[in-house]
């Protein structure tokens, strides 16, 4: 179903509502070159969290969701060198999991956070967004799928981590990592040669 | 020895899972080393077994045809993948290990099936699937065996997913005959989509929308809704709901496109398959096509932010009536094609139809008041009714003119649209309270409009009656929605000429009465004569203006809300005081005059904004029926498609405060005892979208059926073309469409 709400502020109580009504949608309104959809989540903590706030910082986001192959394969050491190197960049790195809480692999805040040390993760925020309404105002449709935001607020890049589509720890090195090579050509000024790319992975859990 | 693995791994099938599994365990780290240790010709996990075959029937010699191929038999509720997965998930690989002088073609991927996920969906199989690969072997081979190895990795899914792999391995006699799944390669040959030449087939890209024209497609999938799998990933968005038209063997379809897409491919190489096969394992009867991509894509960053689905349902329609087919094409059966002269004739009668509806018909009397002032003058009498006849069709025209215009602008708009505003409503509720008040006679017109206006209505018979046509026109569109839906859709949809001449013939349809009375003395001979009847008919008229008010009101308060609502009439109240106190004489007209304007204006400024702003709307609830277990749940897209995904019948009932067909349907032929209990007998869902507010979704969802306004009733089921019913609803109608599915 074709949505064209406006999705400015999700995080405003105003269009919550709206957005209860209508929790599904299909189009992802955040698209390359455009202002990427602003959201307020809370983190594992319960702390809220706001995309706006991190104006003049580039930002990544991650969907994840520890019950998914593709993550577990990055989260043997990709994932967390890349947090840890572009966090220490000035780079502000948010995973977020947009798994239903009725899910069978859905993790508890607790569980996720948890989950996150074990892996030494390093992302600046880990956040809660089982409604599913950020995901889908992205457009987010596998774990890991992952977009850069730049800092005047502009989504840069969305797609896959890599450029090998598969579930292989061993593909890793062999494979491009757009992610890495995206935030390079970010933090030197220059456009992103690749903005887009085909992300792989396991079909987020939507609530509904 | 190896008998005796056999034997054990037979008698103990946990076991090879266990060596399967410690073996999935120790790839990536020891690689390749372990698996020719293991290795047989199947492969079992709780998801999937895997079986390795070979298809040699006349040997396995140079140049004979020689096939193997992995089957993959799903565990229920599980899938694997096809070569473009969809929105997640992985094809399965096959990396194959062969003597020299034997080579490995492309996997024959059997049709796919669409396995929708909320809004997601995935391309695969379920059931049992055997992927086919070609064997070559090349003239300089000589062995008497050929051994084949073959390394598998999959990825099967059910809601969650586990990456699997598996060797495998399996010698072919070059001289025997290898011929024992004959029957299961047969079946993945035939399941395989089959090739056809591109011809006048084509694809282009739009403005966020694949347009797809497949020519000359073959017999057996005409007429048939089909899925449309693109070979290349991540071009689509697979999850989202599309459309699609037959005309003759042509089949065109509108696929949305990833915002997110990375490629820009120049050829396309596509299967399109009937939807919904049955059964499980492989899709049935495909086509596959490899097809030139006309124009340009549009770049990644360009796309909007919103596209106009509506327009561009209409402009399918278009390119399906400019490629031959002489009425539009409908994306739906609605029973009968519409061709132009019905629609032409629908808008006559529509019209015609108008001068009925409660907002026309005061405004009819006011004009028949005025008309029985000069019954003798037979020239006059003629020049007021064509003037009227002009001022109707050029409003019509001028109103047409703005859809159009509104059209191009990329705005997907509804007739009744502008009863979505709460300034419209309140505006016209101001307008009705004094239409209404004047009929009353708590003021005359001539107080209280500039006098210059006034008396050029007085003076002027011929512009009088051409302000009337207009102003008829201005009071009618709220009631044309419901009444002219399959028209004013069909205009939507034309090209310009012919969308103006419907909107030409609506209005010189609600002009004809008048016009023939004006024309031929014995339809105006039929009219009363003048008399004090007319003041009593005039006071009377006033209560159907009030009833208008009323019902307006009634639509604010959906929209605003009590507050607004009670705004309104706050306003309303002040509004007749000033009226009225104009109309006194001396110093009561001072007084309370300039009071009733202070009164006004400081309700507008403090109240005021009350009645434009939008009450939150509360969460559309179901609505229960008088059948016990049957309700009506609010409509999405994605509910809908859900259900008929499950296999659930659904009726749709597209509606807004503010129609009164709605309204009537509702609590007629849909609070229908016996109908509420046979659509529960029959398992059907009962879907509510309210367009009372503006809701793009139900604006888009309209278009995709053609319509453009409220009514409209659709009944849709998987693998049957969904059924629009007419806009004044029957309990029979409602039972035959059920009857049809």
């Amino acid at each position: 179903m074709l949505q064209r709400r406006p999705l400015i502020a999700l995080g405003a109580s105003a269009l919550a509502a709206p957005a209860l009504l209508h929790p599904r949608t299909v189009h992802a309104a955040a698209l390359i070159g455009q202002p990427a959809p602003d959201f307020t989540l809370e983190d594992t903590a319960g702390k809220p969290v706001t995309l706006s706030r991190f104006k003049g910082q580039p930002v990544v986001l991650e969907w994840t969701n520890p019950g998914c192959p593709f993550v577990r394969k990055h989260y043997s050491g990709n994932l967390q060198a890349l947090q840890k190197a572009y966090t220490d960049r000035g780079v502000v790195w948010l995973a977020i999991n947009s798994t239903e809480d009725a899910s069978a692999d859905y993790l508890t805040p607790p569980q996720l956070a948890r989950w996150m040390q074990e892996k030494n993760a390093a992302p600046t925020a880990t956040l809660m967004d089982d409604e599913g309404r950020v995901g889908q105002a992205y457009g987010a449709r596998v774990t890991p799928h992952l977009y850069i935001v730049n800092a005047q607020g502009v989504l840069v890049y969305a797609g896959g981590i890599d450029s090998i589509p598969s579930a292989r720890v061993a593909d890793i090195d062999k494979a491009t990592n757009y992610v890495r090579q995206g935030l390079d050509e970010l933090l030197a000024g220059r456009p992103l040669s690749k903005p887009t790319s085909l992300p792989y992975g396991c079909s987020i859990k939507y609530k509904g | 020895m190896l008998g005796f693995a056999a034997l054990l791994s037979s008698l103990f099938p946990p076991l090879r899972r266990l060596a399967f599994l410690g073996l999935a365990a120790l790839w990536g780290a020891t690689g390749a080393s372990a698996q020719s240790l293991l290795a047989g010709p199947v492969v079992s996990t709780a998801q999937v077994r895997a079986e390795l075959m070979a298809h040699a029937p006349q040997g396995a010699a140079p140049g004979a045809t020689v096939w193997v191929g992995l089957q993959l038999r799903h565990t229920p509720d599980w899938h694997t993948y096809w070569k473009n997965p969809g929105d997640s998930g992985l094809p399965t690989e096959l990396s194959w290990t062969l003597p020299p002088g034997v080579s490995a073609g492309a996997i024959q991927w059997p049709t796919p099936r669409k396995f929708p996920l909320g809004t997601l969906a995935n391309y695969g199989y379920d059931g049992t699937v055997l992927l086919p690969v070609p064997l070559t072997v090349e003239p300089g081979f000589s062995g008497q065996q050929i051994d084949v190895q073959l390394q598998a990795n999959w990825l099967v899914c059910r809601k969650e997913c586990i990456p699997e792999e598996g060797s495998f391995s399996l010698r072919i006699p070059v001289l025997g005959s290898t011929a024992l799944n004959g029957a299961a390669f047969n079946d993945a040959l035939a399941a395989a989509p089959s090739a056809q030449p591109a011809s006048a087939s084509q694809v282009s890209p739009g403005d966020g929308f694949l347009q797809v024209s497949l020519a000359d497609l073959p017999e057996r999938l005409r007429g048939r809704p089909l899925e449309f799998f693109p070979e290349a990933p991540g071009l689509i968005e697979p999850g989202s709901p599309w459309t699609q038209a037959w005309d003759g063997s042509r089949w065109t379809a509108r696929v949305p496109l990833s915002p997110h897409r990375a490629d820009a491919p120049a050829q396309l190489a596509l299967v399109v398959a009937p939807a919904q096969p049955p059964g499980e394992g492989p899709g049935t009867d495909g086509v596959r096509l490899d097809v030139p991509v006309q124009g340009a894509w549009p770049a990644v960053a360009a796309l909007p932010a919103a596209v106009p689905d509506a327009l561009q349902a209409a402009l399918d329609a278009n390119a399906a009536r400019a490629t031959g087919s002489a009425g539009a094409a409908p994306q739906v059966s609605t029973g009968a094609r519409i061709t132009l002269w019905a629609a032409l004739a629908g808008a006559l009668l529509g019209g015609l139809i108008l001068n009925l509806m409660p907002c026309v018909f005061p405004v009819l009397a006011i004009k028949v008041l005025a008309f029985t002032q000069h019954a003798d003058d037979r020239t006059a009498h003629r020049r007021s009714g064509l003037a009227y006849t002009a001022g109707v069709v050029l409003s019509f025209l001028a109103l047409g003119g703005l859809l159009l215009a509104l059209r191009s602008a990329g705005e997907a708009i509804g007739w009744g649209y502008q009863l979505q505003s709460p300034g419209v409503i309140a505006a016209l509720v101001v307008l009705f309270t004094l239409i209404g008040l004047n009929l009353a006679g708590l003021f005359e017109v001539g107080n209280v409009l500039p006098s210059r206006l006034a008396s050029l209505q007085a003076r002027n018979p011929t512009v009088d009656a051409f302000l009337t046509g207009v102003l008829a026109v201005a009071v009618a569109s709220p009631c044309t929605a419901p009444f002219m839906g399959a028209s004013l859709g069909l205009a939507i949809a034309l090209p310009a000429w012919q969308a103006l001449a419907i909107f030409g013939l609506i209005g010189l349809g609600m002009a004809l009465p008048y016009l023939a009375a004006s024309w031929w003395p014995a339809v105006a001979r039929a009219l009363p004569r003048p008399g004090p009847w007319m003041q009593t008919l005039r006071q009377f008229l006033a209560f159907p203006m009030f009833a208008t008010v009323v019902w307006l009101l009634w639509v604010l308060g959906q929209q605003t809300g009590i507050d607004g609502a009670a705004s309104l009439l706050l306003i309303l109240l002040a509004l007749a005081l000033l009226v009225w106190a104009l109309g006194l004489r001396g110093q009561g007209r001072l007084v309370l005059g300039g009071g009733a304007l202070a009164a006004l204006l400081w309700l507008g400024v403090a109240v005021g904004p009350h009645i434009t702003r939008l009450a939150d709307p509360e969460p559309a609830a179901a609505s229960a029926t008088a059948v016990e277990g049957l309700a009506w749940q609010p409509w999405s897209a994605e509910t809908e498609a859900a259900l008929l995904a499950e296999g659930r019948t659904v009726f749709v009932d597209f509606t807004a405060a503010w129609c009164v067909t709605c309204q009537y349907n509702k609590r007629t032929t849909l609070a229908d005892t016996a109908l509420l209990t046979d659509l529960a007998g029959r398992q059907v869902v009962l879907l509510r979208a309210d367009w009372t507010r503006r809701d793009p979704a139900i604006t888009a969802a309209l278009g995709r059926l053609g319509r453009s306004g409220v009514p409209v009733y659709a009944l849709h089921r998987q693998g049957s073309p969904s059924q629009v019913l007419t806009e004044v609803l029957t309990v029979e109608e409602v039972r035959s469409a059920l009857d049809r599915l």
